[in-house]
């Protein structure tokens, strides 16, 4: 390692602005010793954080602060690197440093952003898995923030169904937030790619969140809103995403739904596309559906009771007393048919007890 | 003079013989009791003194010491007043007492010299019966508790003069008559059955089988949803209370002074809902005056825990070991007192504090973390002991207008007595009763799946991600299914819908 990497990494540790960073680089010139670096003096960086520099400016604290990230299987990419993914070099305020766990080069392929309510109805819960497994299933990358709800379910649906994922966080990776999603972080780096731009010990704030929000907006083909209200963080990935020009989808809802009111305004606003078949994004998003749609049930094998469920669940999500009272079906019959569609990928069954054909 | 006389005090459900020994003697009028009596029993002074003067006869102007033998025992209640003013009167010579030794004496008495009724006297006279003694006089309000224990003489009295009178010969009481159990049995009658419960099918199944296998029940669901009708009505679908139950669960209830004298026993099974700011001390049991708590008033029966979630983390962790062992061990500085406690639990509680979540028609206003603390209220190790949990939704107008016949709480039962019989076979030779009691062992033994039963489970594992610690739940479970259906094998139905009843290890909560 030279000293110009090891003068990279004792930056990354002070999650400074990009524009301050490329100032100490230039003035840094050819010799990036630590020695030059206490010699100078840096009119832009504020007192304290110099103070700071300055002490932790020493090639023992450094190397070990390499030694845990490579213990905790983070690693670094610069600005600087060829590595750097391609896609975010070209956004305004890119980031300079980007951590990561798990395969950088998911970045480069297609991917999807899909982002909403932290507290989504069960409308929201089920639209968003059935457009996250539609589209995982037809080869794009799913990304998200690891939040709770629609952020989560997006994550969790694409790992399911054996696809990629890419969590971009808004902390570092010793403060992952919520602490609840840590395993599906885990799950995460290993099956796909998790990143930020902000150093370890970097803990989560309110600002953190909408910065975090333009790097998820910046690398991604497009993003997708399913369920939002008009106050959510969603608006930045909205307003980034239209800044840097990718394409925006939102799900329609109902109009009196508080949690669908950012996607009813985005279609009537025309900022974005109304969709409602996951089809809708790889046709806008040039992408070929390559495999057929499995939603058709009658190809599959089923017996009379399940047949006679999936019928009556064909038009919308239907509770345990409807389909008793319509099937005719015991309870213990119908309970022990629901368990086993469900097993077998067919349905699926919300919080609240309703079920609905995937 | 010197009298003796017998009385029994009570040792957490266990009664023990207690000798009131009397001396009369000359000197300064005084009255001493000793024998490590508590306050009740040194006011029961006052009480023998004015009782026996309001009743006509001559109160000693002497000095009088009552022992209560064993001395190092603590005893507690006013159930010695009428041994102690007949070992009193007895020293007097001119009241002609002489049978006294033959009898043992329980009852409170009041100043005018009545006799009045008294705590815990069913487990006293079962244990008086086993250690050989025969002949009782107890107050008259207490005969009914009486009636069902055979073996005994039993003379209910209502003063202390006809006690007297009746000792000396001049008066005849009639025995207390033997009654059996099963005479009164029939009468029983629930306020709640089923059948006013319109729609709920799931929950009520879900209820049918905790009751077939005496399994522990969680309901989750909004507000009004009639989660607490359900639960009350439960009682009426489990099977008849059987002699030996009756008596243990009479006992408990005879000691907290709950019993109703009426039928002077507990035939139809308890049904204890605590409310939620209860002290772990009311739902354990215990105290200085160790007194058995709601979860033993439950014993045989249901303890119904309505929010369960409210109550305090230290009161739920207290059910883990009756949930386990049947019994409640409390322990005091002065003694160490089990108490039975072998009760099904049926709890219930929203899915999050404004408990709309889930809901189709309200939205729920809380925050993904106050979710997590309100659920993470329930710790693993209580949630192991809970086999069945259930989401139970709002009626709609419809179902509560419809004028469909829903099934009576009888017709419930019948499937659910079949399925104990089952259930009494299999375990003819173990010590356990019920499906949800099993040991791993057992579990292993009788829950045999067939491959279609074991491949449907592993992938409803693999899919539905359910945890690792349901999976023996589910096996039991399942095994009740089969014994309601009258099957000797589980067959892959019954996993399957006992896996519908595993609501909380589904991973959306």
């Amino acid at each position: 390692m030279n000293e110009k990497d090891l003068f990279i990494y004792f930056l990354s540790q002070f999650d400074l602005p990009v524009n301050k960073i490329e100032n100490i680089l230039e003035k840094m010139g050819q010799d990036y010793s630590f020695s030059h670096f206490c010699r100078l003096n840096f009119k832009e960086i504020s007192v304290d954080v110099y103070k700071k520099m300055v002490e932790r400016a020493d090639e023992r604290l450094v190397k070990a602060y390499i030694e845990n990230l490579e213990a905790l299987n983070i690693k670094l990419v610069c600005k600087l690197d060829e590595k750097f993914p391609k896609k975010l070099r070209g956004i305004s305020e890119a980031p300079f440093f980007l951590f990561y766990k798990g395969d950088l080069s998911l970045i480069d392929r297609h991917c999807l952003a899909i982002v909403g309510s932290r507290m989504p109805s069960n409308y929201g819960r089920r639209v968003t898995e059935k457009f996250t497994s539609f589209l995982a299933k037809n080869g794009l990358v799913i990304v998200s923030g690891l939040a709770y709800g629609i952020d989560s379910i997006a994550h969790r649906q694409t790992l399911n169904e054996g696809g990629k994922t890419i969590a971009v966080l808004g902390s570092g990776f010793n403060n992952i937030y919520p602490p609840e999603h840590r395993d599906l972080a885990n799950q995460i780096a290993e099956k796909g790619l998790i990143l930020t731009e902000y150093c370890p010990s970097t803990k989560a704030t309110r600002y953190t969140f909408p910065t975090r929000n333009r790097i998820i907006a910046g690398f991604s083909d497009g993003v997708l809103i399913t369920e939002a209200s008009i106050k959510s963080g969603t608006i930045y990935t909205r307003d980034y995403a239209l800044d840097y020009g990718k394409d925006v989808f939102a799900i329609p809802g109902n109009i009196d739904s508080e949690k669908s009111a950012l996607p009813n305004e985005i279609i009537s606003s025309g900022q974005g596309m109304c969709v409602t078949d996951p089809k809708q994004i790889l046709n806008a998003l040039n992408i070929e559906s390559s495999k057929q749609n499995t939603n058709n049930f009658s190809s599959i094998q089923l017996s009379f009771e399940e047949n006679q469920i999936c019928s009556l669940l064909a038009s919308g999500a239907k509770n345990i007393e409807f389909l008793e009272k319509n099937t005719n079906l015991s309870i213990n019959i119908l309970n022990s048919c629901l368990t086993i569609l469900e097993i077998r990928g067919i349905i699926s069954r919300m919080p609240g007890g309703e079920y609905y054909l995937k | 003079m010197l009298a003796k006389v017998v009385s029994f005090g009570l040792k957490g459900v266990d009664g023990y013989k207690i000798d009131i020994e009397t001396d009369v003697s000359n000197g300064l009028p005084h009255f001493e009791i000793v024998g490590l009596a508590d306050t009740a029993i040194k006011e029961s002074k006052e009480r023998v003194r004015s009782a026996i003067r309001n009743s006509a006869f001559e109160y000693p102007v002497k000095r009088i010491t009552v022992n209560l033998a064993p001395a190092d025992m603590k005893k507690e209640g006013a159930i010695y007043d009428l041994g102690i003013a007949v070992a009193i009167l007895s020293c007097n010579e001119e009241n002609k007492i002489k049978n006294e030794k033959d009898f043992s004496f329980l009852g409170e008495l009041s100043f005018d010299g009545s006799v009045k009724k008294i705590k815990g006297l069913l487990p006293i006279l079962i244990s008086a019966r086993d250690m050989g003694y025969k002949k009782f006089i107890i107050p008259k309000e207490n005969c009914n508790e009486a009636r069902f224990i055979e073996g005994i003489e039993v003379y209910g009295v209502e003063s202390l003069i006809e006690t007297v009178q009746f000792l000396k010969g001049e008066k005849q009481i009639k025995l207390v008559e033997i009654c059996k159990f099963k005479d009164i049995i029939s009468q029983e009658q629930f306020p709640l059955d089923f059948s006013h419960v319109k729609g709920q099918k799931m929950a009520k199944r879900a209820l049918e089988i905790a009751a077939a296998g005496g399994h522990n029940l969680l309901m989750i669901g909004p507000p009004g949803s009639g989660k607490s009708m359900l639960a009350k009505c439960f009682p009426s679908i489990l099977p008849n209370l059987t002699f030996e139950e009756a008596l243990e669960v009479t006992k408990i209830h005879s000691i907290a002074g709950e019993l109703d004298l009426k039928q002077g026993i507990v035939c139809n099974r308890p049904f204890r809902s605590p409310h939620h700011t209860a002290s772990t001390v009311s739902l354990t049991g215990g105290g200085t005056n160790s007194k058995p708590g709601e979860i033993s008033l439950a014993h045989n029966g249901v303890l119904f825990l309505d929010e369960f979630p409210e109550y305090s983390r230290h009161t739920i962790e207290t059910l883990r070991q009756p949930l386990e062992d049947g019994v409640i061990t409390v322990a005091r500085s002065n003694a160490t007192i089990t108490y039975p406690a072998n009760f099904t639990l049926i709890a219930s509680m929203n899915p999050c504090p404004c408990g709309n979540y889930g809901s189709k028609d309200k939205e729920c206003k809380c925050t993904p973390s106050q979710i997590t603390k309100y659920l993470a209220k329930l710790s693993g190790p209580i949630m192991d002991r809970i086999d069945i949990h259930i989401e139970v939704e709002n009626v709609t107008y419809e179902q509560l207008k419809s004028d469909k016949e829903e099934e009576s709480s009888a017709q419930i039962k019948k499937r659910v007595d079949l399925a104990r019989e089952i259930q009494l076979k299999r375990f003819a030779n173990d010590k356990n009763f019920s499906n949800a009691k099993m040991s791993a062992v057992q579990t292993k033994k009788y829950c045999v799946l067939d491959e279609s039963g074991e491949a449907l489970l592993k992938s409803a594992f693999d899919k539905l991600k359910l945890s690792a610690r349901a999976h023996d739940r589910l096996l039991r479970v399942a095994r009740t299914i089969a014994d309601l259906d009258g099957e000797e094998n589980i067959l892959a139905r019954h996993i399957a819908e006992a896996i519908s009843y595993r609501t909380l290890d589904r991973k959306y909560f």
